[in-house]
């Protein structure tokens, strides 16, 4: 491309061109979907093992496990950008978008005594909003999907007790999360030709 | 109708390219621009530090590793120009 004056029509094409081109069709988020998916799984199982065979005082403590995934989450993303060669908008509302899902969910933790512990079945609510959200932004009608299945899990999670709601969130989890996390690293090798 | 005046700055084709390509990302790198734009190192670098000067955009330069890495933002004095500059170049082809 040289450094000439255009007529009217031709910035006008140029623009639309240069715009086409700065367009991405896929972003791989995969990681973060199976990160997150199996981690929440293994908090499930561990949760349901301690307070079945009572291996723990308190067998909530499964959970720090989601600290694990907090902070390979930031550096893995830390990476990324450091790599990406560009960087959308939508990659940042992405990020925005799961922080504050990420946010909401730590306000329930906190105040879980006042919602009668019933924290399950708002963790699958929240997770579903974020995903069925992420699945309008790529295109992703299989994360639309996991959302419906999210929000489906988060009803039925309602009407158990705590401990059985632990296997609602892991079949949840599985659908909502690995399967679209699955189907999006597929895609992105089928498209980059790995 | 008077035509108003297109932007020099803008009017000319790698540096129009350049910020077409920064308006509709919120931020690429040096290597980025160069495969999208197809123009030589030595020229883009010319030209983006014309739109760095004008404040059209910022540049922040880095390392990736040990590799340099410079990466481009569009600014809100750019994304005004370059809103500006549509707007004068519809004006120009409306019939």
């Amino acid at each position: 491309m040289e450094d000439k004056d255009l007529s009217p029509e031709e910035s006008l094409q140029l623009i639309n061109s240069m715009i086409g081109k700065a367009r991405t069709r896929f972003t791989d988020n995969s990681f973060y979907y199976l990160l997150w998916g199996w981690l929440v799984i293994a908090a499930c199982v561990l949760h349901y093992w301690f307070a079945l065979e009572q291996v723990i005082e308190n067998p909530s403590l499964a959970w720090l496990l989601m600290f694990v995934g907090a902070i390979v989450s930031m550096i893995y993303g830390a990476r990324q950008g450091k790599k990406a060669k560009v960087s959308h908008y939508t990659d940042k509302l992405y990020m925005w978008l799961w922080i504050s899902i990420g946010a909401a969910m730590v306000i329930v933790i906190i105040n879980g005594q006042f919602l009668n512990f019933q924290m399950v079945p708002l963790m699958l609510m929240l997770a579903g909003v974020g995903t069925f959200v992420s699945g309008a932004m790529m295109r992703l009608k299989v994360l639309q999907f996991g959302a419906i299945c999210l929000w489906a899990m988060s009803i039925f999670a309602f009407q158990l007790n705590e401990i059985d709601q632990l296997a609602a969130m892991a079949a949840g989890i599985a659908v909502g999360y690995l399967l679209p996390g699955y189907v999006m690293k597929s895609n992105y090798k089928k498209q980059s030709g790995i | 109708m008077a035509f108003k005046a297109l932007d020099p700055l803008l009017h000319s084709q790698l540096r129009l390219a350049v910020m077409s390509l920064l308006i509709s990302v919120d931020r690429a790198d040096f290597v980025f621009i160069k495969e999208k734009t197809g123009a030589t190192a030595g020229n883009l670098s010319v030209q983006i530090d014309k739109l760095s000067t004008a404040g059209y955009i910022s540049v922040t330069k880095g390392f990736e590793g040990k590799k340099p890495k410079t990466t481009c933002k569009a600014t809100d004095k750019g994304i005004d120009a370059f809103e500006a500059y549509v707007k004068n170049i519809q004006a120009y082809l409306k019939p």
